[in-house]
């Protein structure tokens, strides 16, 4: 007996969805099978990868590692954002409006918007602009910097429950794109959708952002609830999670302990530089696996990894 | 199926302040409202209770078994409130609510139980937390009967397994697994009869609707051979569809169940919250708050 491959049975489709405007513009989603399953299906639009920039200069906080690709710019955003884009060939740039934060700098609202503005300015690749998940100090900032940068068909990220009709509307009003985003819940991920649609949000201008715990620090939740999503969508023809989804893996890998010890705190971990660039890198291929269509990445190494591997998978 | 009212429990603002002050009205005016509605057994949900378990017990069974002639179910991790309330009911055989599959519980309570031939509600909850599958369900099940049956000599009728019922919004799978654990049931624990805390399966959705979700639930469950409920004594509805009067309703949550494909069309509106509900009880569709509204 001939050996028969089994074969798994599609039903949904996940929708494009397309960021920034003009001839750089990326339309992501549009897949109708898991993830690479091009065996089994069509996935047309390969997953991206978006380039951090901060609003502020994180040298405090960023380990020698991260820093060295980006030492020439890292107190000026908008030549950061070209050097992503020039050197390091980004598609699509996230800015986290660090400064923002009321817990850190607290920088006011309009200042925040008017960096953002710079770098949005300073590149013709879409963006995304990501906040501190503060819902008071989010709401003001977005109001702003989706007014600001109407035209450019900007992400913004996060949306949560707790402020979705406010930065919601703001998306509507202008065009922009709403990341929605729910702690590590396939239930509330769920939920929030809906709330949005009720809202007025197009399923053209809608991402999840399912929340990313990084290598060692709950990707593995991430990893099932990803999963989970893609199943509904895809096998179970759920109407609501049929959208493309976004980690925010950048982030998430580079504030955990591991990814900041030095060769001298912990030698028996190996060689610093490499370990963060390689924490960075898996964390992006398992949760390419597990669906998502974007992820937010920092070092140049680990970006070119994680492409060089999209590109042999697609 | 029989029907246990949760209802008269300490987490209660009304009734928890009732049990506190001691003050009897309160408590047996909801006695009676059970009596009324037909409850099979009155739980007594006392919580914890410390150090005044064993004088609260004593204090609260006569004044229930004052105004009712139903059974009661004791319902605390107390040991010595339980022993309390074992001596104290007069007019019924207790339930004891519950023995947990842990090494501490059953050396507490079987003995106690034998002692006064009570019921007990054997909780699959083991000594490391919940089960994961419906085999772990059956391994702790058959642990216990057999401690209860041949250990202890308790007879099989006395003991009501309690697969534990899990919220919809976060564990639907663990419902999976108490349905294929009831397929079981029979063959791992004959003899034995079967309860569960329904209303956790809409602990967490909106309150007003989780009725629909409990009355679903009880169902799937029946169709299962689930012998006994803990549940709400104030929903009229589903003390219906759990004595059988409503078997259209019934019908339509099989097919949910059977996989049987349902013209939507065709239905009320009433129908379709029924389907619905089932659908995201059985996963067939992902839950969410608004499940009743896509």
């Amino acid at each position: 007996m001939t050996f028969q491959p089994s074969k798994q049975v599609y039903s949904g489709k996940i929708r494009e969805v397309t960021l920034g405007a003009g001839s750089k513009a990326v339309t992501i989603g549009g897949k109708t099978v898991y993830s690479f399953h091009s065996f089994e299906g069509a996935m047309p639009n390969p997953p991206r990868i978006a380039m951090e920039v901060w609003d502020k200069d994180p040298s405090s906080e960023w380990p020698e590692a991260a820093k060295a690709p980006f030492s020439d710019v890292l107190g000026d955003p908008a030549a950061w954002a070209r050097k992503c884009v020039g050197e390091y060939g980004a598609e699509i740039l996230v800015i986290q409006t660090k400064s923002a934060d009321p817990n850190g700098d607290n920088r006011p609202a309009g200042e925040v918007a008017d960096v953002v503005k710079k770098i949005v300015d300073a590149v013709d690749v879409p963006v995304i602009v990501w906040g501190v998940a503060n819902h008071d100090k989010d709401v003001e900032v977005m109001r702003l910097v989706t007014e600001k940068c109407s035209g450019r068909r900007i992400g913004v990220s996060p949306v949560e429950e707790g402020d979705y009709k406010q930065i919601g509307a703001a998306c509507l009003g202008y065009k922009q794109v709403v990341f929605a985003s729910s702690p590590i819940d396939v239930n509330l991920a769920k939920q929030l959708n809906i709330l949005l649609g009720n809202l007025g949000v197009s399923t053209d201008d809608l991402i999840i952002d399912p929340t990313t715990g990084g290598l060692g620090y709950g990707l593995e939740y991430t990893h099932s609830v990803m999963e989970r999503i893609e199943q509904a969508a895809l096998t179970q023809e759920d109407d609501k999670l049929q959208q493309p989804i976004i980690a925010n893996v950048a982030n998430e890998t580079w504030k955990c302990k591991e990814a900041n010890l030095s060769d001298a705190d912990a030698p028996e971990l190996g060689d610093a530089a490499k370990r963060a660039v390689l924490m960075e890198a898996i964390t992006a291929v398992d949760l390419l696996v597990a669906g998502a269509d974007l992820v937010v990445m920092r070092h140049p190494e680990a970006v070119n990894l994680v492409r060089s591997y999209i590109s042999k998978m697609m | 199926m029989k029907l246990i009212g949760e209802n008269l429990n300490i987490m209660s603002k009304k009734y928890g302040a009732a049990l506190k002050a001691r003050d009897a009205q309160p408590l047996q005016e909801l006695a009676l409202e059970q009596a009324k509605a037909g409850m099979d057994w009155i739980d007594l949900n006392i919580g914890p209770a410390g150090k005044t378990g064993e004088e609260l017990m004593t204090w609260l069974v006569p004044k229930i078994e004052e105004v009712v002639d139903i059974p009661l179910a004791l319902d605390t991790s107390n040991v010595k409130a339980i022993a309390a309330g074992l001596k104290a009911c007069k007019k019924n055989r207790p339930l004891i609510n519950s023995i947990m599959v842990r090494p501490e519980r059953m050396d507490a309570l079987l003995p106690l139980a034998k002692e006064h031939d009570a019921e007990f509600v054997g909780l699959l909850w083991g000594p490391e937390g919940m089960p994961r599958d419906e085999n772990e369900r059956g391994a702790l099940c058959a642990e216990l009967v057999y401690r209860a049956t041949d250990e202890f000599g308790i007879s099989a009728e006395r003991i009501y397994i309690d697969p534990i019922q899990t919220p919809v919004n976060v564990q639907q799978i663990q419902i999976m697994s108490v349905l294929e654990f009831m397929k079981m049931f029979a063959d791992i624990a004959p003899g034995c009869r079967s309860t569960i805390g329904l209303s956790n399966v809409s602990n967490g959705p909106p309150d007003h609707l989780r009725p629909i979700l409990n009355q679903v639930m009880v169902i799937i469950l029946k169709r299962h051979g689930l012998y006994s409920a803990i549940v709400d004594c104030y929903d009229t509805r589903l003390h219906a569809i759990a004595r059988g009067e409503l078997p259209q309703i019934e019908a339509l949550v099989h097919k949910v169940e059977d996989g049987e494909q349902i013209d939507m069309k065709a239905l009320s509106d009433e129908e379709r919250k029924y389907v619905k509900t089932a659908k995201v009880i059985l996963g067939q569709t992902l839950y969410s708050d608004s499940w009743l509204e896509v």
